[in-house]
């Protein structure tokens, strides 16, 4: 493959395009199948060699073309297709296994009717599958995801791939860039929210040779899967960002960190760097212009201090991967002391769209600081988990209720959880908050790199800020002492309070020390680990205090504070719960009433999950009520606790 | 005392007594290009802590931290070491002071000497423990031609500590310690420095490691959704405590913080695979598959 001048990607553009068009021609239909590593876990490969053999043995493989693509957004569903036959909607199919699929392609591709039952939603007239959970969402930067094969750089071409960077190299000089980057009012997708353009200005205007710029996707916060699924489904996008910044900052070499947990968006982003340097897109003289610029993958190997910029930068080195004081900012002070722009991925992806579509138009979508759009991942107590990318400025409300479906088993929503160990969680009281760096930051939360965790009533706050802290402290790497000694000694008090063994003076004490690690951490995890602790403190300190005063846990999770109890007056003796229990801390038999020797049980809620939804004899008691439960000294007969109950139906309530 | 006297400060500095404190400050103020003497009273620098192991409370290593600071004291041209040397006088003020030392005799005339030892072994009374020359890094062949083709393929790249460390992790499942000495020895790392990096990233071990290293992920979603209960299974089928390695090298048990498949949790990675929605049962089935695989 030569490599290409500006001349020969538009050809090239022209050529994938009629090719396509070609193809469409004498094709019956497409299928493209899901296959993220979510949708691997789930089966996708399984999915591919059915409708493979299936196609096979009807003879069809020439008539429907089969491709593999990213990550469609809703990753619940998984495994997931979406069919697409000529003149007809595009569908999506979900939860499939080898068997539906089979009977996909026997009723859908050779006869043309929609399988109903498997259907996920049905496309409309714009594209869009019918359903809330897709029609609320603007793919920008996932416009890809899901439709294009992340391997094949020719299908990123026809879909106007790469024509950023052709009109950057034809019309734009470094300062139109930034100054286009400027005015559309891009900020960093990673968390902070610092101005792109502004960075890249402080950069471009360093002396200093040469400069670097570095995409992060060292995307540690538990919860946060969106770089990894846009690496997975459109690397070029990546590819091109980078190109881009480049040409504007005057760099000539290029890093992308991606945490070596993601080996498929390793091995995607790869080949596609491979791609684009055979095409000469990367490279020196890239599309015959006077501009040099290559890149290379950086694995990260597990440590989450290393997302932290100057710490990144130290990793790639090969230095101690441990932060160090700023300012110098690394735009100023970077890899190897010079000059150096590090952008998450994501904030990298919206480049080409800035680019292509104008910053004017850029600029119409979000609010009047945050523009643009935001991708989140909506995981956690909720119908619908996946990515979504919505613009900035939606509120909570149609997030969680019309994108989300809200929550499942008709529990009460109770809070969101943003922005990981660093953010803060949004209390059910202010679901009509609009989504922006700003808001977010006010309410005591953070955007965060868009981690979304939808928690309900069974969830324990306290129990979810000592979870946070706990990660904190395992990955705080020990430079500054704030943060070493204080995650430490945050987490003691949380446990000592989750254990019920909480003391007066506790919350004042987690209060004043939240603060003080804010306050004295150097860099960014020690600055902000404390938020989970604050926030939750701010919007749920009755829970605390509930805990500590009371010894009582309402969400009936902190195992200390709660006792498994089943109820007479329910349990039909069938005996489910005493053979599944895995420390035999159930007793009775069958036709039986069941009790639970509190001395043996180890609380893991193996009976609550197995008793029949019918039935749920098994409850959990927390506080004052596990203080006062009193059950039966030995298994009865049912038909005995009947009897016994109307004998005492007179007299008083037993229990 | 008048206008002239106050600013008519001398660029240099005295830091009295060599151990850690005083190299640090001696090569902090070098650092920003202050003259420093260095006075410690005993024969070299160094002072207590070459004498220990670990420090309170983070239990660094005490030679780790000391050896890099003795080493740029030594190349550092603005340190001046006077080592046998006492303070007897200080006058003057902050800025200005005259410092009388007296310096003990060291029979040997410091600025000719080369350090070449030829005194050492000439001798007659000669009774002490002499220098040893680092042998060459003893490797078995095999090691030694997988090792050799890894660094040959970084060599002229920047920063290539990272990448040689994640090759040799995965050619040897851990970091045999011959190995990392061995990669010292050929990059000129300190073998400090590398045991530092080899320690700091969770991928890494400087123990062997199973055959397949079963992570389960304990990112908030699939902590929620119950993955503490897999890890707990997974420990009880196979006997092991999270962190452990089974005896005969086969399995590795950690917990990993997210995989990003929390739309799939709870989910534990094997190798590089992902399994999702997990029941109790269904990593059950999961483990076995590959206790029957060779």
């Amino acid at each position: 493959m030569p490599r290409l001048t500006i001349q020969g990607l538009r050809e090239k553009r022209e050529d994938a395009r009629r090719e396509a068009a070609a193809r469409q021609a004498h094709l019956k239909g497409k299928i493209a199948i899901h296959m993220g590593t979510c949708g691997n876990a789930a089966g996708a490969r399984g999915v591919r060699t059915a409708i493979l053999e299936e196609l096979d043995q009807r003879g069809m493989t020439r008539d429907v073309r089969l491709t593999v693509t990213g990550c469609a957004g809703l990753c619940s569903r998984e495994p997931m297709i979406t069919v697409e036959m000529r003149n007809s909607p595009a569908v999506k199919y979900g939860d499939l296994s080898a068997e539906k699929v089979r009977k996909i392609v026997a009723e859908h591709i050779v006869a043309g009717n929609i399988v109903k039952e498997y259907t996920v939603g049905i496309g409309s007239a714009n594209g869009a599958p019918d359903i809330p959970f897709f029609k609320k969402q603007v793919p920008l930067v996932l416009r890809n995801g899901g439709v294009l094969d992340p391997e094949r750089i020719e299908d990123y071409i026809a879909s106007d791939g790469y024509a950023a960077l052709e009109k950057v190299l034809l019309s734009l000089t470094p300062e139109e860039v930034i100054d286009e980057v400027m005015r559309a009012g891009l900020r960093g997708r990673g968390g902070a929210g610092f101005p792109t353009g502004v960075k890249w200005k402080v950069c471009r205007g360093e002396k200093k040779n040469p400069k670097y710029i570095v995409g992060n996707c060292d995307e540690g916060d538990p919860g946060a899967y969106m770089d990894r699924s846009l690496l997975e489904s459109d690397p070029h996008s990546i590819v091109e960002g980078m190109i881009v910044a480049a040409y504007a900052i005057g760099a000539r070499r290029g890093y992308v960190y991606v945490r070596s947990e993601y080996p498929l968006a390793i091995e995607r982003l790869r080949s596609a760097i491979e791609q684009a340097r055979e095409y000469g897109l990367l490279g020196d003289r890239i599309l015959g212009c006077n501009f040099d610029f290559d890149m290379e993958i950086r694995e990260g190997s597990g440590a989450f201090v290393c997302g932290e910029e100057t710490s990144l930068l130290h990793s790639i080195e090969g230095q101690n991967p441990e932060p160090r004081q700023r300012p110098p900012f690394p735009a100023q002070v970077g890899l190897w002391g010079c000059p150096t722009v590090i952008n998450n991925v994501e904030t990298l992806a919206n480049i080409p769209v800035i680019v292509t579509r104008g910053a004017d138009w850029y600029s119409t979508i979000g609010t009047p600081t945050s523009k643009g759009t935001k991708i989140f991942s909506l995981v956690g107590k909720i119908n619908n988990t996946g990515l979504i990318e919505v613009p900035m400025g939606i509120t909570l409300r149609e997030v969680i209720y019309e994108i989300g479906g809200g929550i499942p088993g008709n529990k009460k929503f109770k809070a969101v959880q943003t922005g990981g160990p660093s953010g803060g969680c949004v209390p059910a009281s202010l679901i009509d908050l609009p989504l922006d760096y700003e808001s977010l930051k006010q309410a005591g939360a953070m955007m965060g790199s868009g981690g979304m965790i939808v928690m309900d009533e069974d969830t324990c706050m306290v129990d979810v800020s000592k979870f946070f802290v706990q990660f904190t402290n395992d990955e705080s790497c020990g430079k500054c002492s704030a943060c070493r000694d204080g995650s430490e000694a945050l987490l003691e008090v949380l446990t000592r309070i989750t254990d019920g063994q909480g003391q007066e003076g506790d919350i004042e004490f987690l209060e004043e020390l939240g603060q003080a690690v804010k306050d004295a951490s150097m860099c960014g995890l020690g600055q902000t680990l404390p938020n989970p602790v604050l926030s939750t403190l701010r919007y749920f300190r009755d829970e605390y205090v509930s805990h500590v005063a009371h010894a009582d846990c309402p969400g009936k999770v902190c195992k200390a504070l709660i006792k498994y109890y089943i109820d007479p007056d329910k349990c039909p003796g069938c005996a489910l719960c005493l053979k599944n229990c895995p420390a035999g801390a159930i007793q009775g038999s069958t036709r039986h009433i069941h009790i639970i020797d509190q001395a043996v049980c180890t609380k893991c809620g193996e009976c609550l999950e197995i008793c029949p939804p019918k039935v749920s004899a098994v409850v959990k008691l927390s506080g004052k009520q596990a203080r006062e439960m009193r059950s039966l000294d030995a298994p009865i007969p049912a038909s005995e606790w009947k009897k016994r109950r109307s004998e005492q139906a007179g007299t008083g309530a037993v229990q | 005392m008048n206008a002239v006297e106050r600013n008519s400060s001398v660029g240099a500095a005295m830091v009295v007594g060599g151990g850690i404190g005083g190299m640090q400050a001696a090569l902090d103020l070098a650092g920003a290009g202050i003259k420093v003497y260095l006075v410690e009273t005993k024969a070299s620098i160094g002072g207590a802590m070459a004498q220990l192991d670990k420090t309170f409370p983070t239990n660094d290593c005490a030679m780790c931290t000391m050896a890099p600071r003795l080493v740029e004291i030594g190349r550092q041209k603005d340190v001046e070491i006077l080592t046998l040397s006492q303070v007897e006088h200080v006058q003057g003020r902050p800025g200005n002071f005259t410092v009388t030392v007296r310096k003990r005799p060291r029979f040997v005339d410091e600025a000719k000497c080369t350090g070449c030892g030829t005194c050492v072994s000439n001798c007659p009374t000669r009774n002490q423990v002499q220098p040893l020359e680092s042998a060459p890094v003893e490797l078995e062949p095999g090691r030694r031609q997988a090792v050799t083709d890894i660094l040959a393929r970084h060599r002229n790249r920047d920063g290539p500590l990272m990448p040689i460390l994640q090759e040799i992790n995965a050619a040897f499942n851990y970091f045999p310690e011959t190995v990392l000495q061995y990669v010292a020895e050929q990059t000129g790392y300190p073998l400090s420095h590398i045991y530092r990096i080899a320690t700091f990233y969770s991928a890494f071990s400087v123990v062997p490691r199973g055959k397949y290293v079963i992570n389960v992920c304990m990112g908030t979603t699939c902590y929620v959704r119950g993955s503490q209960r897999l890890m707990e299974k997974i420990g009880d089928m196979l006997a092991m405590q999270p962190g452990e390695t089974t005896p005969d090298l086969k399995f590795t048990l950690k917990s990993v913080r997210c995989i990003g498949c929390c739309g799939l949790a709870p989910a534990v990675m094997v190798g590089n695979e992902v399994y999702g929605k997990l029941t109790r049962k269904d990593v059950a089935g999961v483990v076995r598959k590959y206790q029957e695989a060779s």
